[in-house]
C-alpha cells in the first residue's frame, strides 16, 4: 500500500513538472533563444553582401578564430558624432527669474549654467526613446485615472450586470487592432466624425487639427490599452472585502478618507500590475504612432522600423531592440519584487 | 448572564441610552427585514439580539451603525436621533464578525485609526492607543500586522479598535463566528470583562443562545424580523412566551394536548401522545377544551426503573438511545405511543452502575411546577 502510494506521488509530481515545464519551454523557445540571436546581432557590423545583412561575428583564419564584436551599435545609441543623427535640446532657464520678489537669482546663477552647457546634444534614439517614455507614461496615468472609477463601478455593479459590464470591456478587442486604430483615422481627421459634430453644432467654425499630432497618439494608446489596465484593477477591487471600507466608515473616516487610506493601498497591487500591461507594451508600440501620429516626434518602436526596414542595419535595429528589453527590466523586477512583497502580506 | 455576587447591585435601574421607535426595513416592497420594532436599551447593558439567520437581527445591527436606511422608524440615541446620520458621524462603532481589521496596517494604526480621523493631537492619539492595548493585554503586538496574529489576538485587536473612539453604543456581530469553539467560551468572559470595565453600552448579534445567555444581561428572540420575548437569559430559558422561543433556547419535550379540568391554581392537560394526564398547579385563563401544548426541559425530568408513587405527570417507556455527553448523558425515551422524550442523567457514577441501559423500560416523571403552558 505504502509502496503503491509513493509511486502514485512520483507520477504525480513527474505530471506537475510537466505542466509547470510547459511555460518554460515556451519562454526558452521562443523568447530566450530569439533573443540571443538578436543579441547576437546587435555586435555585427552591416554587410552588404551577405543575407541577411549583417556581417558573422566569428571568422576563421589562419587556424584562428577571431571573434570581433562591434560595440559601435550601442554607443551610436548615445554618442553625437553624426550631426545629423542628433538633436539639440535646450534648457531654458527663465524659470528662475524671481526679480518680482525682489530677488534675481538668475543672475547670480547664470555663470553657473553657462559653465554646464544648456545645450545638450542627444541623438536621435534617445529623443525617440524620451517620447515613447513619456507617451507611455502619461498614458498609463490616464489609463488609471479612467479605469479605476471604471473599475470601481464594475466590481460594485450587480452579478448580472458585472458579467455585461465585463464584457463591453473585453468585446472591442475581437476586432483586429488594425482596424480599431484605423477607424480612430476615421472619428480625427478634418472631416472625420469628431469635427463634423463639432461644426454641426457651431462650437468650432474650422475643423480641428487632431490628426497626427501627439494628441491622437494619446488617444490611441490610452483607448488600446485601457482594458489591460480595468482587468488587474477590477481584480484587485473586487478582492477588497467590503466590511473594510464599512469599519473605515464607521471609525470616522470620510469617503475621501477611505480611498487614500484604504482603497489605494489595498489595491496598489492591481494598480502596479495594470500600469505595467499598459507602459511596457506602449512604450515599444509602432502601429499607434504610425498610423495616428505626425512625421516629428517618432517613438523608439518606428526608429527600430526605420532602421531595420529603411537603413538594412540590422545590427543598430539589434541594438536598439537589446537596449529598450535592458530599459524594460527595471519596472518589470520592480513590478515582480512588488509582487512578491503582496504576497508575504497575504 | 454572568452571575456576580454584586448581583443585587447590578440590578439597579439605569437610565435608557437607546430608544428604538416603531423600526422596519424592507428590501424588497411588501417584505420586511425588520418589522415595526420597538426597544429601549439602557445605559452600560449588554444587550443580545439572538436569532437563526435571515430573522433580521443583523439587518436591525446595521441599521444602528448606519449602513443601512431603515424605511420607517426612529432611532434615537442619547436624545439624538440618528435616522439620518451618515455611519461616520455615529458616536456608535461596531466589531465586524470578520473583524475587518485592515491588513496593510499595524495592530498600532488599525487602533489608532478611528483616533486620527478625530484629528486628535498625536501625543493623545499614542496615549489612548497604548491604553487600549494595555485593556486588551497586546502590548507586545503593536508593530504586528493583522495576518501575524491568532483569531483571538485579532478579536481582541478589532475591540480594542471599536473601543479606542470612546463610542456611546458598541455593536458586536456575531463575535465569537470566527473562534473555534473552546477559545469561545474564554473570550466571551473576557470580551464581558472588558466591556463592563469601559462601561459602553454593547447590542450584540448572535445565533448562539449559549452566547448571548453568558454575556448578555437581556436577550431578545427574533424571527421573520420581529421580538418575540425579551427578557433577562432565565426569563427566556424559564418561562418562553411561545412555541419558537421555547424550542429556540435549550432543549424542550413538547406535548400537544387539549385543556381538561381546571381551575384557579391548577390544570389538567389531556395528551393524545400520553397515557396519564399533566397535572400543572397554576390556573390558565383560558377555555375548557382549548388546544395548547405543554413544554418541559429534559433536565427536569427524571428517570427511574420503578414505576413513581403518583398518579399524573409520569410516564413509561423504552431507552430508545443514550448519548455520552461526559457529564451528563442524554436518553431518548420512547413512549407507548412512539413520542420520543428527552432527558438528561448526570454521570454521578464514573461507571455508570445501575443506570439504565438501551431497551431498558423506564418511567419518566416531572415535577407540576416542570411544565410551561404554551397556547401558542
Amino acid at each position: 500500500m505504502k509502496l503503491k502510494t509513493s509511486r502514485l506521488r512520483r507520477l504525480h509530481f513527474r505530471g506537475s513538472s510537466c505542466v509547470i515545464g510547459a511555460p518554460y519551454l515556451w519562454t526558452i523557445l521562443f523568447f530566450f533563444i530569439p533573443f540571443l540571436i538578436i543579441f547576437k546581432i546587435s555586435f555585427a557590423d552591416v554587410s552588404d553582401t551577405s543575407q541577411p545583412p549583417y556581417s558573422d561575428l566569428t571568422s576563421y583564419e589562419d587556424n584562428h578564430v577571431n571573434i570581433a564584436l562591434n560595440v559601435g551599435n550601442y554607443l551610436d545609441l548615445f554618442r553625437c558624432e553624426d550631426e545629423e543623427d542628433c538633436n539639440v535640446w535646450k534648457i531654458d532657464y527663465d524659470f528662475l527669474n524671481f526679480e518680482s520678489v525682489g530677488l534675481n537669482i538668475r543672475d547670480s546663477l547664470k555663470g553657473f549654467f553657462d559653465a554646464i552647457s544648456t545645450e545638450f546634444h542627444v541623438t536621435i534614439y534617445i529623443e525617440a526613446f524620451w517620447n515613447s517614455v513619456k507617451i507611455a507614461a502619461v498614458s498609463t496615468l490616464i489609463c488609471l485615472l479612467i479605469g479605476y472609477p471604471m473599475a470601481w463601478s464594475i466590481a460594485h455593479s450587480s452579478q448580472a450586470m458585472r458579467s455585461v459590464l465585463l464584457m463591453l470591456v473585453i468585446l472591442p478587442s475581437w476586432t483586429s487592432f488594425l482596424i480599431r486604430v484605423y477607424a480612430w483615422i476615421g472619428l480625427l481627421k478634418p472631416n472625420g466624425t469628431i469635427n463634423n459634430v463639432l461644426m454641426w453644432f457651431g462650437i468650432i467654425h474650422e475643423p480641428l487639427n487632431m490628426m497626427h499630432t501627439s494628441f491622437a497618439v494619446y488617444i490611441g494608446v490610452v483607448y488600446a490599452y485601457l482594458p489591460f489596465m480595468i482587468m488587474p484593477l477590477y481584480t484587485a477591487i473586487s478582492r477588497v472585502d467590503n466590511s473594510l471600507i464599512e469599519a473605515a466608515e464607521d471609525l470616522g473616516a470620510k469617503p475621501f478618507t477611505i480611498l487614500t487610506k484604504i482603497l489605494l493601498p489595498l489595491t496598489s497591487g492591481g494598480m502596479i500590475a495594470g500600469s505595467m500591461l499598459v507602459f511596457i507594451p506602449a512604450v515599444g508600440e509602432y502601429i499607434i504612432p504610425e498610423l495616428l501620429g505626425g512625421p516629428y516626434n517618432i517613438l523608439i518602436g518606428q526608429q527600430l522600423w526605420i532602421d531595420f526596414s529603411n537603413n538594412h542595419d540590422w545590427p543598430k535595429a539589434a541594438a536598439i531592440a537589446v537596449a529598450m528589453l535592458l530599459f524594460l527590466l527595471v519596472p518589470i523586477i520592480w513590478y515582480f519584487k512588488q509582487q512578491k512583497n503582496e504576497g508575504v502580506s497575504k | 448572564m454572568l452571575e456576580h455576587k454584586d448581583g443585587q447591585q447590578k440590578k439597579e435601574v439605569k437610565p435608557p441610552l437607546l430608544v428604538i421607535k416603531n423600526l422596519s426595513k424592507s428590501y424588497i416592497p411588501g417584505v420586511l427585514a425588520v418589522d415595526d420594532v420597538n426597544l429601549t436599551v439602557n445605559k452600560g447593558e449588554i444587550f443580545a439580539l439572538l436569532g437563526s439567520s435571515g430573522c433580521g437581527k443583523s439587518t436591525l445591527l446595521r441599521m444602528l451603525a448606519g449602513f443601512e436606511k431603515p424605511t420607517s422608524g426612529k432611532i434615537i440615541l442619547d436624545g439624538q436621533d440618528l435616522s439620518n446620520v451618515p455611519p461616520y458621524k455615529r458616536p456608535v462603532n461596531m466589531m465586524f464578525q470578520s473583524y475587518a481589521l485592515f491588513p496593510h496596517m499595524t495592530v498600532w494604526n488599525n487602533i489608532a485609526f478611528g483616533l486620527k480621523q478625530k484629528h486628535m493631537p498625536k501625543d493623545e492619539i499614542k496615549e489612548n492607543v497604548e491604553q487600549m492595548l494595555a485593556l486588551v493585554h497586546m502590548e507586545e503586538f503593536a508593530d504586528r500586522k493583522p495576518h501575524q496574529l491568532s483569531g483571538g489576538q485579532r478579536q481582541r485587536v478589532a475591540l480594542a479598535r471599536s473601543l479606542a473612539t470612546h463610542p456611546k453604543l458598541l455593536l458586536l456581530d456575531e463575535p465569537m463566528g470566527a473562534l473555534d469553539k473552546k477559545l469561545r467560551t474564554k473570550m466571551q468572559l473576557e470580551l464581558v470583562d472588558i466591556i463592563e470595565k469601559v462601561g459602553v453600552t454593547c447590542i450584540m448579534v448572535t445565533h448562539d443562545q449559549q452566547e448571548a445567555m453568558t454575556m448578555a444581561e437581556r436577550v431578545a428572540i427574533m424571527d421573520c424580523g420581529e421580538f418575540l420575548q425579551v427578557g433577562d437569559p432565565e426569563e427566556i430559558y424559564e418561562n418562553p412566551n411561545c412555541r419558537f422561543t421555547a424550542e429556540f433556547i435549550g432543549s424542550v419535550n413538547i406535548f400537544d394536548g387539549v385543556l381538561g379540568e381546571n381551575g384557579s391554581d391548577f390544570m389538567y392537560v389531556e395528551c393524545p401522545a400520553l397515557q396519564n394526564k399533566i397535572y400543572i398547579d397554576a390556573g390558565a385563563a383560558i377555555a375548557d377544551g382549548m388546544k395548547l401544548s405543554v413544554a418541559i426541559r429534559p433536565e427536569k425530568i427524571t428517570l427511574s426503573k420503578e414505576k413513581p408513587q403518583q398518579e399524573c405527570n409520569f410516564e413509561e417507556g423504552i431507552v430508545d438511545n443514550i448519548a455520552y455527553m461526559g457529564d451528563v448523558s442524554i436518553y431518548l425515551i420512547k413512549l407507548q405511543s412512539g413520542q420520543i422524550v428527552r432527558t438528561t442523567l448526570p454521570n454521578v457514577d464514573r461507571f455508570r452502575k445501575n443506570q439504565p441501559t438501551w431497551d431498558d423500560k423506564v418511567f419518566i416523571s416531572w415535577e407540576p411546577d416542570s411544565c410551561i403552558v404554551l397556547t401558542i
